[in-house]
């Protein structure tokens, strides 16, 4: 079975995140960067569908060169080659245009699965699934905490407030991940090692037959006009007990809708 | 010739740093003291998964035949996250002289070295090492599944006297009392052995000494005197600045012992003691410092600083003291070695 994990390269989620005030976009340099959280544990699936099925794991990545290392680590878990869409042109690009040029790729490289995070902690969209889905004319299965294929055919569940949904549909197929799926493992020395020989395709925007100018911020449909940073935070209310501190508190979780 | 770490070598200390820390190392290792070992066994075994416990293996009994650099990085991170267990005598020490005693044909000389090797590799085997008069006790020989006591030129299977208890909680100690002759005429290799159990404890020392700093520099910043954090006067953050250089001087060392030991394990004595020295001397001094930055609270053993501390103690003397260790390296410089 021919696996893609899609994984992004985001800023580290406990540094101080920022917008760049030239154009409004993700400031990269001002914070470490990590592998987005959610796509290791869409890796983890990837590399357990294999070792249950047989195949390889393919990680497709789309960003600057420093996402090079994010890939490493990819490989190092388990992950057989790797796809680097990297191109000054694709700066800003929003998720409609993310989706179209990693649906190229896809197109491009062929698959019988393609899993990704949910979601990325930097822009928390959510959307790449269903948009890759469409536009890849295949079944989408998101939110998935549980995958099971069986032949051509899969069923996940679906997480849901009230618990899972089942949602079948036939191979190929986008699967979005959540975070109770599985643990993702740490990469071993030997992984580690096995990672520095793994191919690492890099691509242009030109490599993949798009227009230079159909990607990027200036070709993306959604901009962000205007940003605030994060208010500081207020200080708690300080509730002294008179004998009705119990009655406060469950004030306070009512108000929360905790009870 | 490039005398940093490689991006590989980095990544796994990062994803030993991850994993240790996720595992919440300072809880497992109360509980391993309170005789609950099931955590800190099961993360050992994890740990071998990441390949921490093959690294002085060699390739051909299913270990990675790893640089002893690799072995510094994996017990430093082990250090930093007071990961307990015999980590300098299963890791490297016990792997070590086993490797040389299996010697290079195949099949091995002793099929029984072998499987021994295998098991290490694999985690499926926690070893330990007496060799006295300069390592005196086994340590934690009630968990090890594999005991051995070397003198001058031997090696026995041994068995383990009560466990007298160590200043690290958790950590025994054992007199060991030779039985089966495993090996004679082995000086080179309990010699060798040696010396890797010692790059293994420095490792181990300059770990602790790290997280000790990290320890006093937070809290340092949180803490707040006379209207301001305590870090920001002079009496603290020179002490705190003092610990770094000690560390960060320490490190060339340890990686230069790890070099020499690759290049020529017989010849690697001074910088192997070296290391032993400046590591030491830098944890001690993290754990001196790191206690009075943090004033009463350090004293309690609630505090997750205790591991550390205690730890410093146990490890520091063990592998030799620091006065011979420091004669080691004289008498390599005065016989112009």
């Amino acid at each position: 079975m021919n696996i893609v994990v899609l994984m992004k390269q985001v800023p580290d989620t406990w540094s101080e995140r920022t917008l760049r005030a030239a154009d409004n976009t993700l400031d990269r340099d001002a914070a470490d960067a990590v592998m987005n959280e959610l796509d290791e544990y869409a890796i983890e699936e990837g590399l357990r569908l294999t070792e249950a099925h047989g195949g390889e794991v393919t990680i497709v990545s789309m960003g600057p060169e420093k996402a090079t290392e994010s890939i490493r680590k990819a490989l190092s878990m388990g992950a057989d080659k790797a796809v680097h869409v990297s191109d000054e042109a694709l700066h800003g690009s929003d998720a409609l245009v993310t989706s179209a040029v990693l649906a190229k790729v896809l197109e491009r490289a062929g698959f019988d699965l393609v899993i990704l995070g949910s979601e990325s902690t930097d822009a928390r969209t959510g959307v790449l699934a269903a948009m890759l889905a469409e536009r890849l004319g295949v079944p989408q299965l998101t939110f998935a905490s549980k995958v099971d294929i069986d032949g051509s055919a899969i069923a996940i569940h679906r997480l849901a407030d009230y618990g899972y949904d089942t949602v079948e549909g036939t191979l190929p197929a986008v699967v979005s991940v959540v975070e109770k799926i599985n643990e993702p493992r740490y990469p071993s020395f030997k992984g580690i090692m096995a990672a520095k020989k793994k191919p690492v395709e890099t691509l242009t925007v030109a490599d993949l037959g798009i227009d230079p100018a159909q990607v990027g911020l200036a070709a993306s449909a959604t901009e962000v006009v205007e940003w605030a940073k994060r208010p500081p935070r207020a200080a708690g209310v300080v509730v002294t007990d008179d004998g009705d501190g119990g009655t406060k508190a469950a004030e306070f979780l009512a108000s929360r809708k905790f009870i | 010739m490039s005398f940093v770490l490689a991006a590989e070598q980095l990544q796994f200390a990062e994803a030993l740093h991850d994993q240790l820390a996720a595992a919440d190392v300072p809880a497992v290792a109360r509980q391993w003291a309170a005789g609950d070992r099931k955590r800190g066994q099961a993360l050992w075994y994890s740990l071998a998964e990441a390949g921490v416990a093959a690294l002085a293996v060699p390739q051909r009994w299913d270990g990675l035949g790893a640089h002893p650099a690799d072995l510094v990085i994996a017990c430093e991170e082990l250090g930093h996250h007071a990961m307990p267990g015999p980590i300098a005598e299963s890791l490297a020490a016990v792997p070590t002289l086993l490797a040389v005693l299996a010697g290079t044909d195949e099949p091995a000389a002793d099929e029984r070295i072998a499987g021994w090797l295998r098991q290490l590799a694999a985690g499926d085997l926690i070893a330990t090492i007496a060799w006295p008069p300069l390592l005196p006790y086994a340590a934690d020989a009630q968990l090890a599944g594999l005991v051995l006591v070397a003198g001058p030129d031997w090696v026995k299977l041994a068995e383990p006297g009560p466990g007298l208890r160590s200043v690290q909680a958790g950590r025994s100690l054992s007199i060991v009392t030779g039985k089966e002759l495993l090996a004679h005429g082995a000086a080179a290799a309990i010699q060798q052995a040696f010396e890797f159990g010692v790059l293994a404890g420095a490792a181990q020392l300059l770990g602790a000494g790290r997280a000790l700093l990290d320890c006093a520099t937070a809290h340092a910043v949180q803490r707040t005197q006379f209207g301001s954090p305590i870090g920001s006067f002079q009496a603290v953050k020179h002490q705190l600045a003092n610990v770094l250089i000690a560390l960060e001087f320490g490190r060339p060392l340890l990686l230069a012992a790890a070099v020499a030991l690759a290049d020529d394990p017989a010849g690697a004595a001074r910088d192997v003691s070296a290391a032993k020295v400046a590591c030491t001397d830098a944890a001690r001094l993290a754990a001196r410092v790191a206690l009075q930055v943090h004033g009463a609270i350090g004293y309690t053993a609630e505090h997750d600083l205790s591991l550390w501390l205690t730890l410093v103690r146990a490890v520091g003397p063990a592998w030799g003291s620091q006065r011979w260790h420091r004669a080691r390296v004289l008498a390599a410089l005065a016989g112009g070695s």
